[in-house]
C-alpha cells in the first residue's frame, strides 16, 4: 500500500533532481525523514516494481533520434507472446505493448523504434517483420510532438 | 534555431548521457559516484549537466513509475482529425494535464495520444467529450492488454 509519505516522495522524485551535493538529503528534509530512510524508500520503490527507474529522460531528437515510429502488427493473440519478446529485444525498441483492436483498426502488436534516419527505422521494422514471421504491418512516423510531459504524481 | 549541440566533438558528453541515462546511484552524492565513474570532478560533471539541460537535450532527471503500481489507469487513444481542425483539437487535447504525450503520425488516425489518469472514469470522461467535438471525424481506444517492454535509452558513446 502506498501512504501518504509515499505520495508525497513519488510526487517530488517524479520532477527534476537537484543538482546539488546531497540531493537526497534536501528531499528528506522536505518530508520529515532522514536521508538514509528516505534511500532505502526509493530503493524499496525499485525493488517492488512501482519505480521502474531513476534516470535522465533524454530529448531524443536532440541527441540524434530524429525519428520515431510506431511500428504496428497484426498478429494472432496467441502468437503474441513470443512476438513481443523477439521485438522487445531490439535496441531500437523502447516500447512494446499488445493493445485491444478496433473494427477499423486491426493492429494490436506495437513497437516505438527511434532511428537516426528514416531508413534506419524502417528496416528495423522490416527486419522485426521477417524475425516474427507476420507481414502485415504499418510504420506511423511522428511528425509533429505536440506534447511530451513526465507524469507527476 | 537548432539547439542541436554537435555530440561528435564531445565524447564527455555522450559519457555523461550515457551515465545519466543507466540510472543515478541511490546514494547520499550521487553526483560524486557518478564523476568517479567517469573519471571527472564533480564539478566538471555538474556544470556539463547543466548545459545539456539548458540546451534542452536533458529534459529532467527524475524516477519514472509504473503508473498501473501507483493506481492509475493509462491508455493510448488514435483520433482522425481533418487537417484544418488539427491545430484547435490539439490544443484541446494538451490541455488536459493527464495527456502525457501527443503526436501528429501520418496515417487517417493523424493524432496519437496517452493518457495517465487517477481512474478508469477519467479517461472515459476525456475520450467522450473529444468525441463529442466536430471536429473529431473518429476517436478509439487502444487499450494496453500485455506490457512486453519500456526502456527509453540511447546509447551514444558507442
Amino acid at each position: 500500500m502506498i501512504s501518504e509519505l509515499d505520495k508525497k516522495i513519488i510526487s517530488i522524485i517524479s520532477g527534476d533532481l537537484q543538482l546539488i551535493d546531497q540531493p537526497f538529503q534536501r528531499i528528506a528534509s522536505k518530508v520529515g525523514i532522514s536521508e538514509q530512510k528516505l534511500l532505502g524508500l526509493i530503493r524499496s520503490y525499485r525493488q517492488d516494481g512501482t519505480m521502474r527507474k531513476f534516470s535522465a529522460v533524454l530529448n531524443h531528437r536532440k541527441v540524434g533520434f530524429k525519428y520515431n515510429a510506431m511500428a504496428v502488427w497484426n498478429i494472432p493473440e496467441d502468437l503474441a507472446e513470443k512476438a513481443g519478446d523477439l521485438i522487445s529485444a531490439s535496441s531500437y525498441v523502447s516500447h512494446c505493448y499488445l493493445r485491444a483492436r478496433t473494427e477499423d483498426w486491426n493492429y494490436n502488436l506495437y513497437a516505438m523504434i527511434h532511428g537516426k534516419t528514416k531508413i534506419e527505422c524502417l528496416r528495423e521494422a522490416e527486419r522485426l517483420a521477417v524475425e516474427i514471421g507476420f507481414f502485415d504491418y504499418k510504420v506511423l512516423f511522428s511528425t509533429q510532438e505536440f506534447k511530451k510531459i513526465g507524469v507527476r504524481y | 534555431m537548432s539547439q542541436k549541440i554537435n555530440l561528435k566533438t564531445n565524447l564527455m558528453d555522450k559519457r555523461i548521457l550515457d551515465r545519466l541515462q543507466d540510472g543515478i546511484p541511490l546514494v547520499p552524492n550521487p553526483w560524486k559516484e557518478i564523476a568517479d565513474d567517469l573519471n571527472i570532478s564533480q564539478k566538471i560533471l555538474l556544470k556539463r549537466i547543466a548545459f545539456l539541460k539548458k540546451k534542452g537535450i536533458i529534459r529532467r532527471i527524475s524516477a519514472t513509475f509504473n503508473p498501473q503500481r501507483l493506481g492509475f489507469v493509462s491508455t493510448l487513444v488514435a483520433v482522425k482529425v481533418s487537417p484544418d481542425n488539427i491545430k484547435r483539437i490539439v490544443n484541446k487535447i494538451n490541455r488536459y494535464h493527464d495527456v502525457t504525450h501527443n503526436y501528429k503520425r501520418d496515417s487517417d488516425y493523424n493524432v496519437w495520444f496517452t493518457i495517465v489518469a487517477v481512474n478508469r472514469a477519467r479517461i472515459d470522461q476525456i475520450i467522450e467529450k473529444l468525441g463529442e467535438d466536430e471536429g473529431v471525424d473518429k476517436i478509439s481506444e487502444l487499450p494496453a492488454k500485455k506490457m512486453f517492454k519500456i526502456n527509453v535509452n540511447f546509447k551514444l558513446s558507442k
